[in-house]
């Protein structure tokens, strides 16, 4: 009789425990399955040196993050290892310095167009900057203002003449930096960004090309035009703040209601006591 | 007695309290549930048929945001929204081509505004209008 | 009121109201030590017409097709007027609902009111267990973001260690050999339909067992805390000298009800997204697994043990049998003592699992 007692005693107990030790059912291993990389990077991530560098620096950039790849610039056949560099299937290599601008003007096209009237365009194969000496060919990031800086132009020039462009930017790239950050935080609410994203894209683009001409004068007038678009986009995120500053206090009103709704009822329990 | 007041007093607070935020739990219930007014349509737009000539494109604001009315050789009037399906860039027509244009990363739409090349992943959407009296009026 | 009064007479001479109110209600003798965690039951009864009511009404906007359902929450959360309120209503509720009900198990475990005669009322709640965390994996999925495609290929994928039957059962629940359309339609069916129903069933059944054997004692302030059931014959545990249900405990519930509105209100109005992550609002993509994909914080555990074995199946397998001991334990433990202070070893083990079970939680989260 007190050996049965014991031994349901202890079962019962080591049961109590590794029923605790797993509360809740549905298991979640694994990861998904990757999708197979293209034969440029397959051939040229094994590579060693100049070879496979641009794989490396490429993975940082803002192309990888938005799946431009190799074949995107470079061209030739992103799929059939044998012929992934023949011309005959649109392989253009490497551009020489002077065909760098059409190179990515296939894309850029409106960037393209204002660096070529630029002085720097007509500075192009006679010392002066292509799309690569500021931007880097396979680690291109997300343009920002920190581009023109005293390391970058003093190669070429004095950076006095850079800062005063950059100054004439200042102003309004800060803008549109706090409403870029704005936007973000309202998408992780599941706020509908998708109208002023565009919005702020396209108006983030037209002033960045702005800087291509080079032209202080250029940035200083358009400026006004292009903060104008963002105090658009900037009203709409202020009447979003009204609505969830508003969505806020309705919501301690709610909360103290039920409070005191609970006391009341507390109260009641008590006088039946 | 004394208990049996507090007791109707606490009742009628609760009760009164309770009342009120059921009416507060209607109103947005109500809201949710109502029909929405279809009044959201945007303000109309109206441009002279003159200030689009052949071959050439007017660009305008409709409902916030850039559109454009196209007027092809062979006079075929069309009204398209102006923002690229990409990322939202502005397109431009070029005249020489007969076709949009994006510059931000070199999308190309022709003139009805279906997709040529380039990343936008849809065409551009169309807008309807009608032609009376010499004047285009968009929405 | 006169008018009442014949209203009230009207309707006892036909159904015998009063005698039910009576038997029901203000003459339901309940013992004078029961606790606020005797409130879970009705908080969660709560929780559940909430969801159910808050479900219905996104069900009239949202759209359960691949190609539209984002679109369609989206809408919800941006256009439809207090359709934000309504959708974190649903979504915070979930949380809640797993949340309480922990709290009522843990509750009954460490007051050992799972014992003979109520081995019917822990098996039906065990059942209900599953099925609220069956409802909540199937709700994961009908916003078709990529959070939930994701975390949704992560959850099926986990039934391919199950041998023979495993990779088979994988496609019969995903309606195809990936997370798509197909999963997006069965997952909505179960969600919507199948489980509620189930969730209503069950709990019907769990309340039927608790009237029929009657409301467990609390082992707290008692002199004697052993089980007193014989087993040798049915009897209904009355509790003479008891207080009545209605008002009293009716109004305790009520006051609790109270306090988690407040709490769950609290966490909607400043903090809903709380359970969120970015991906739950980009919209689902195929082709593009984002970095760190986590399960909802009660899967974390299961998550994690699994990641812990070097096989998936001893990993799956560990937790089928906790599990099953759980579902079972009124079978296994059959001392008659009640009091948790009395039974140290199976306190001792009890909360020590439950640490355990925190503690990979937590882990799950930070790995």
């Amino acid at each position: 009789m007190r050996y049965q007692e014991i031994v349901m005693h202890v079962s019962g107990r080591v049961f109590a425990l590794l029923s605790l030790l797993a509360v809740a059912l549905a298991p979640l291993p694994a990861v998904a399955a990757e999708l197979p990389e293209i034969v440029c990077i397959q051939c040229h991530s094994t590579m060693p040196g100049r070879f496979g560098e641009p794989v490396t620096l490429w993975k940082g950039s803002i192309h990888a993050e938005n799946g431009i790849a190799c074949n995107a610039c470079h061209g030739g056949d992103s799929k059939d290892a044998a012929n992934a560099m023949s011309p005959a299937r649109g392989f253009l290599g490497a551009p020489k310095e002077t065909a760098i601008p059409a190179f990515c003007g296939r894309c850029h096209v409106g960037v393209m167009r204002d660096y070529l009237a630029s002085a720097h365009g007509k500075a192009l194969g006679k010392g002066g900057p292509t799309c690569v000496t500021c931007h880097s060919n396979h680690h291109v990031v997300k343009a920002s203002l920190e581009l023109i800086n005293e390391k970058s132009c003093s190669r070429c020039h004095s950076f006095e003449r850079a800062r005063l462009i950059r100054d004439a930017m200042q102003e309004t790239e800060g803008m549109i930096v706090a409403i870029d950050g704005k936007i973000a935080r309202y998408k992780e609410e599941g706020t509908d960004t998708e109208g002023m994203e565009k919005g702020l894209f396209a108006v983030r683009n037209r002033f960045h090309t702005l800087f291509h001409n080079v032209d202080v004068a250029l940035v200083k007038k358009e400026s006004a035009g292009i903060q104008g678009d963002l105090k658009k986009i900037q009203d709409q995120l202020t009447a979003l703040d009204n609505s969830h500053q508003k969505r806020k206090i309705a919501g301690a009103v709610v909360v103290s209601a039920m409070l005191l709704l609970a006391l009341f009822t507390h109260l009641l329990r008590k006088t039946y006591d | 007695m004394e208990s049996s007041g507090r007791r109707t007093f606490l009742g009628v607070c609760l009760g009164g309290l309770a009342a009120a935020v059921a009416a507060a739990v209607t109103w947005p219930v109500y809201r949710y549930l109502a029909p929405r007014s279809t009044a959201t349509t945007a303000a109309k737009v109206e441009i002279p048929e003159k200030d689009v000539p052949e071959g050439e494109a007017k660009f305008f604001e409709f409902n916030g945001a850039s559109a454009v009315l196209v007027r092809k050789r062979g006079d075929g009037l069309i009204a398209l929204s102006a923002v690229c399906t990409h990322l939202g860039c502005i397109v431009q027509w070029e005249k020489d081509q007969q076709y949009f244009l994006c510059p931000c990363h070199g999308g190309h739409y022709t003139a009805e505004g279906v997709v040529i090349s380039g990343p936008p992943p849809k065409p551009l959407t169309k807008l309807p209008f009608t032609v009376a009296n010499g004047v285009i009026t968009v929405g | 009121m006169a008018l009442l009064k014949r209203l009230i007479d009207w309707i006892d001479v036909r159904i015998g109201a009063r005698e039910v109110v009576a038997k029901e209600l203000t003459g339901y003798l309940l013992p004078r030590n029961i606790n606020t965690w005797y409130s879970m039951g009705s908080i969660l009864l709560f929780i559940f017409v909430l969801q159910v009511v808050t479900g219905i009404l996104l069900l009239i906007y949202y759209v359960p097709d691949a190609d539209k359902a984002f679109k369609s929450v989206t809408y919800i959360m941006n256009e439809v007027p207090f359709g934000w309120l309504i959708r974190m209503c649903h979504v915070v509720g979930s949380s809640m609902m797993v949340l309480v009900l922990l709290l009522h198990m843990i509750s009954v475990l460490f007051m050992n009111s799972y014992k003979s005669p109520r081995e019917f009322n822990w098996l039906t709640g065990f059942i209900l267990f599953t099925m609220v965390q069956g409802i909540s994996l199937t709700g994961y999925l009908l916003p078709w973001s990529q959070l939930s495609f994701w975390a949704t290929t992560v959850a099926t994928n986990s039934a391919n260690a199950i041998p023979v039957v495993g990779p088979y059962l994988v496609e019969f629940l995903r309606g195809g050999k990936l997370v798509g359309p197909p999963t997006l339609g069965r997952f909505f069916a179960l969600h919507v339909a199948l489980i509620p129903a189930g969730i209503v069933a069950l709990v019907g059944a769990h309340l039927f067992f608790l009237q029929r054997t009657g409301v467990s004692t609390p082992p707290f302030g008692l002199k004697d805390t052993t089980d007193q059931w014989k087993g040798d014959g049915y009897s209904y545990e009355n509790h003479p000298g008891g207080i009545p249900f209605f008002p009293n405990y009716a109004l305790e519930d009520l006051r609790s009800i109270f306090i988690y509105i407040a709490c769950f209100l609290a966490v909607v109005f400043f903090d809903p997204y709380l359970f969120f992550t970015r991906d739950a609002f980009l919209p689902a993509n195929p082709l593009q697994t984002p970095a760190h994909i986590k399960p909802e914080w009660y899967f974390l555990a299961n998550y994690q043990t699994l990641k812990i074995f070097p096989s998936e199946f001893i990993g799956l397998a560990v937790q089928g049998i906790a599990m099953t001991f759980l579902a079972l334990l009124p079978f296994i433990d059959r001392s008659p003592e009640r009091h948790p202070l009395k039974r140290p070893l199976f306190m001792a083990c009890a909360l020590g699992g439950l640490l355990l079970w925190i503690g990979l939680s937590v882990w799950g989260h930070y790995s």
